[in-house]
């Protein structure tokens, strides 16, 4: 009995390692904070919660004494992670601390730096090195960087401006339009190129050394809003001695995280930048309700809609309330249509919903049009009894001239 | 040949004078006689036009400087203030009242006695009134992209052939002194054997949410508006923006195919064929009316290998719009207002005499039209090629509604084994309204 217990615990320890070696490792993951001028108490489970859901990392969180406490009781052990999240700008670690810190990641250790954590150490060399721009830096630091704003994205240019002065401010808080830059890189592959932001306090004039560093996207600060009018960097890697750097300035929590950590941009990019940190590689899919140029999506509690609460929601489709579960619905089939089983499942989904009397005549509508491409003969009952009502005739004569050509 | 074309030229003319003279006599103005350098009525293009928003008006516009050629007769609009306006420009031009207003193309085609018509619709509409028009046998100048589905556009291009009309699309950008250049420069091999093409179209999209339902103003007839589309409300959203709904337009992707795509196929020798192979993705507004492609991103593979990528221009690596070809000795873009090269050198090549030459316009895109109503020539812009165009746009639509590879049968227009895929290739038209069979 005991033997046959260990042999299944040693084949579930073999198949996790398994699991991790084909679908793109398992990483250890460190989120450091305890002090910050942002709510940090909000931000922290939230970003743990946020990497654990990829089923790549375990996740800790480490709080550093608070302010004004001994920093030297403060001593992780870094080497035993493959990436360390910082948000966290407080008091100066321990010169201990700060060379393990730099150890870990000269030695290749993956780091993110996740909004605030850019305001931390102003004065460590090496931290600026590893953060590439930052706030609260001057001109002895490094030039200010960012693209300057063009009708064409084709005429947008990286500007590096060495002009005197003070790093970091923003506008009011809004909806930010982000542009990708380097659509190659595997963090930002496959991502829309262009995507709204939830609204979220825009960091601008960050400035720094800027070494080995790639801007990967930018959002526009907008004057309406106070901003500066130009395309501030947004998402920054660096590379530092073999350690790399994934920099997002997205971010800034609300009570319970909000529209700034609810949009599915910043959960993605934050994703896919701790991979990228943890490994060089993204292995992650891009999941169907990323934003895009006209849409701001959010994650409520930080969770992805499932089918199942599309399919609920759309039989009491109001066409003037939201489209929002149908189209979740129609971005499923556009990302799996290529399994003719995926497309069989989602019709007898929909064939459900036709059948279902309490559903509205906006639902049958559009989910009458929707299978009139991807239908089956399955379908042809359903259509044919709903063509008998006087409302949805029309949509269900559409559907049937497609799943039944008179030729 | 010589003899066919001036007897079909003859016919033509004969038939015009002997309806200009029998039953519009009234449309003749006093000051068109002949006089100050005009050719007498009886020999002017006698024009109509269908559907006058803006592109319409503008296209009007133009037909209109040409008043030594052209005399317009008859507006028809479904927006009663953009036929009336489209009336008072006519008016103005022929220093009369007479110029007669339809709501339905309909009895516009019915009544009217015309030599060639110019039209600008919603895509959802082209399969219609291109057949009716071709089936009255008028010329026509005829707006791109030809079709919103591919079995439109060969019903609109065998309408066109069988009852054998001057046919002109309007993807002017053919006339344009830099895209030949470019068409002849790659075609002529200075860049070497062609072995991919980009072309960049404008970032796609716009987010409206779901306005609420509205009274139709008095002006406008909505049932027409829509025609073979569904029924919907009229939320406020007609003219122009039809663009972002996919039930009228595939959005920016459509819209442009009919130029650069066009343009792309030019310099390739495709313009008369298409892909066999069509895979891509793209990214949807998540909420509200506009349902149209934000961002489109596919490649096409032709039979000889060549391939083509279509995409925003936003997500190529250049972010160049136009098309680019890339050869194995250097690349060419050209664009709106830009002709270049990887080697500036290669644009200052000549092209020999007997090497390939585009076709040759000594006036403008609608001069062109003008010149083939009369001789009977084929156009800079026919409309085989504008159909063979936009189903690359179309195909890459489907490409991306499915999700799946599609594979292309040139020759045949057929979707090979893919059930799905074939049944986009229409889109169902709302009863009473159906597309003569082909």
């Amino acid at each position: 009995m005991k033997k046959q217990y260990l042999l299944i615990l040693a084949l579930a320890g073999l198949i996790t390692i398994l699991n991790g070696c084909l679908f793109g490792g398992h990483y250890k993951a460190l989120v450091v904070t305890g002090q910050n001028n942002h709510n940090w108490k909000a931000s922290s489970p939230i970003l743990k919660q946020l990497l654990e859901q990829t089923e790549k990392f375990t996740a800790e969180i480490i709080k550093t004494p608070e302010k004004g406490g001994d920093m030297n009781t403060f001593s992780p052990d870094f080497s035993k992670y493959d990436v360390v999240v910082l948000d966290y700008s407080g008091d100066s670690w321990s010169e201990k601390t700060k060379s393990a810190f730099v150890k870990y990641v000269k030695d290749g250790g993956g780091v993110v730096i996740f909004h605030a954590a850019d305001n931390a150490f102003p004065e460590w060399k090496e931290y600026n090195e590893m953060i590439g721009l930052g706030w609260g830096r001057t001109e002895k630091d490094g030039p200010y960087l960012y693209y300057n704003r063009a009708n064409n994205k084709r005429d947008e240019q990286k500007i590096i401006d060495i002009t005197p002065g003070k790093g970091g401010s923003h506008g009011k808080r809004h909806e930010l339009e982000v542009k990708t830059r380097l659509e190659e890189h595997p963090i930002m592959k496959g991502l829309p190129v262009r995507w709204l932001h939830g609204r979220d306090e825009l960091y601008s004039t960050l400035r720094g050394p800027a070494n080995n560093m790639e801007i990967l996207a930018t959002a526009f600060a907008d004057t309406a809003q106070g901003g500066t009018g130009r395309n501030e960097p947004i998402l920054i890697t660096t590379n530092y001695g073999k350690g790399r750097v994934f920099h997002t300035v997205l971010g800034h929590a609300d009570q319970d995280g909000g529209p700034a950590m609810e949009c599915v941009g910043f959960i993605v990019t934050f994703q896919r930048g701790a991979e990228w940190a943890a490994s060089g590689k993204v292995t992650q899919k891009v999941p169907y309700d990323f934003p895009n140029a006209v849409s701001v999506s959010l994650r409520t509690n930080f969770k992805e809609i499932t089918l199942e609460d599309d399919l609920t929601k759309i039989p009491t489709y109001d066409l003037t309330k939201s489209t929002k579960y149908f189209v979740n619905l129609q971005n499923r089939i556009r990302a799996e249509g290529k399994s003719p089983n995926k497309l069989l499942e989602f019709e007898k989904m929909m064939i459900k919903i036709l059948e279902n009397r309490e559903a509205t005549v906006d639902a049958k509508k559009m989910l009458l049009h929707e299978i009139s491409w991807m239908g089956s003969s399955l379908s042809i009952p359903v259509v044919r009894e709903l063509a008998k009502n006087q409302e949805l005739k029309e949509s269900a004569d559409y559907a049937m001239s497609r799943l039944q050509p008179l030729n | 040949m010589i003899d066919k074309s001036t007897r079909r030229d003859f016919l033509k003319r004969s038939a015009a004078v002997a309806t200009g003279a029998m039953i519009l006599p009234q449309i003749i103005p006093s000051t068109a006689m002949g006089m100050g350098g005009k050719l007498p009525p009886s020999d002017r293009i006698v024009m109509g036009a269908i559907g006058v928003g803006s592109q319409g008006t503008g296209n009007m516009r133009t037909f209109l400087e040409h008043v030594k050629e052209v005399q317009f007769a008859a507006v028809c609009d479904v927006d009663s203030k953009h036929a009336d306006n489209a009336k008072k420009l006519v008016d103005e031009t022929n220093k009369n009242t007479d110029c007669r207003t339809y709501g339905d193309y309909r009895e516009f085609l019915e009544k009217e006695k015309l030599d060639a018509v110019c039209i600008a619709l919603p895509d959802h509409w082209h399969g219609l009134i291109y057949t009716a028009a071709a089936n009255k046998k008028l010329d026509i100048y005829g707006e791109k992209p030809l079709a919103r589905t591919i079995y439109d556009g060969r019903a609109i291009v065998s309408a066109a052939k069988k009852n054998n009309i001057v046919w002109q699309t309007g993807s002017w950008q053919r006339s344009g002194e830099n895209f030949r250049k470019a068409v002849e420069l790659v075609r002529n091999g200075r860049i070497g054997k062609i072995i991919r093409v980009e072309v960049g179209l404008p970032d796609g999209g716009r987010g409206v949410g779901t306005p609420p339902v509205m009274e139709v103003p008095a002006e406008l007839n909505w049932e027409m508006w829509l025609g073979p589309a569904p029924k919907v409300p009229f939320r406020g959203i007609s003219h122009w923006n039809w663009r972002w709904i996919l039930d009228y337009s595939g959005g920016q992707l459509t819209d442009w195919a009919g130029h650069h795509i066009d343009i792309a196929q030019w310099g390739l020798g495709m313009e008369r064929s298409g892909p066999v192979e069509i895979s891509g993705k793209g990214v949807y507004p998540r909420e509200g009316l506009y349902n149209v492609p934000v961002e489109y991103d596919f490649n096409c593979k032709y039979a000889n290998g060549i391939e083509l990528r279509v995409a925003n221009s936003s997500q190529l690596p250049k972010k160049w719009g136009g098309a680019t070809w890339f050869g194995e000795k250097g690349w060419i873009n050209v664009d709106r207002g830009r002709l270049v090269a990887s080697d500036p050198k290669i644009l200052d090549e000549v092209i020999g005499e007997n090497e390939f030459h585009t076709y040759k316009t000594p006036t403008n895109h609608w001069g062109n039209f003008l010149d083939c109503v009369k001789s009977r020539e084929e156009t800079i812009a026919p409309v085989e090629i504008a159909h063979r165009s936009i189903s690359v746009g179309l195909l890459g639509e489907i490409a991306m509604t499915t999700g799946q590879k599609i594979q292309w049968d040139p020759v045949k227009e057929e979707v090979i084994g893919n059930t799905i895929a074939s049944r986009l290739l229409t889109r169902p038209y709302r009863q009473p309204w159906n597309l003569p069979t082909i």
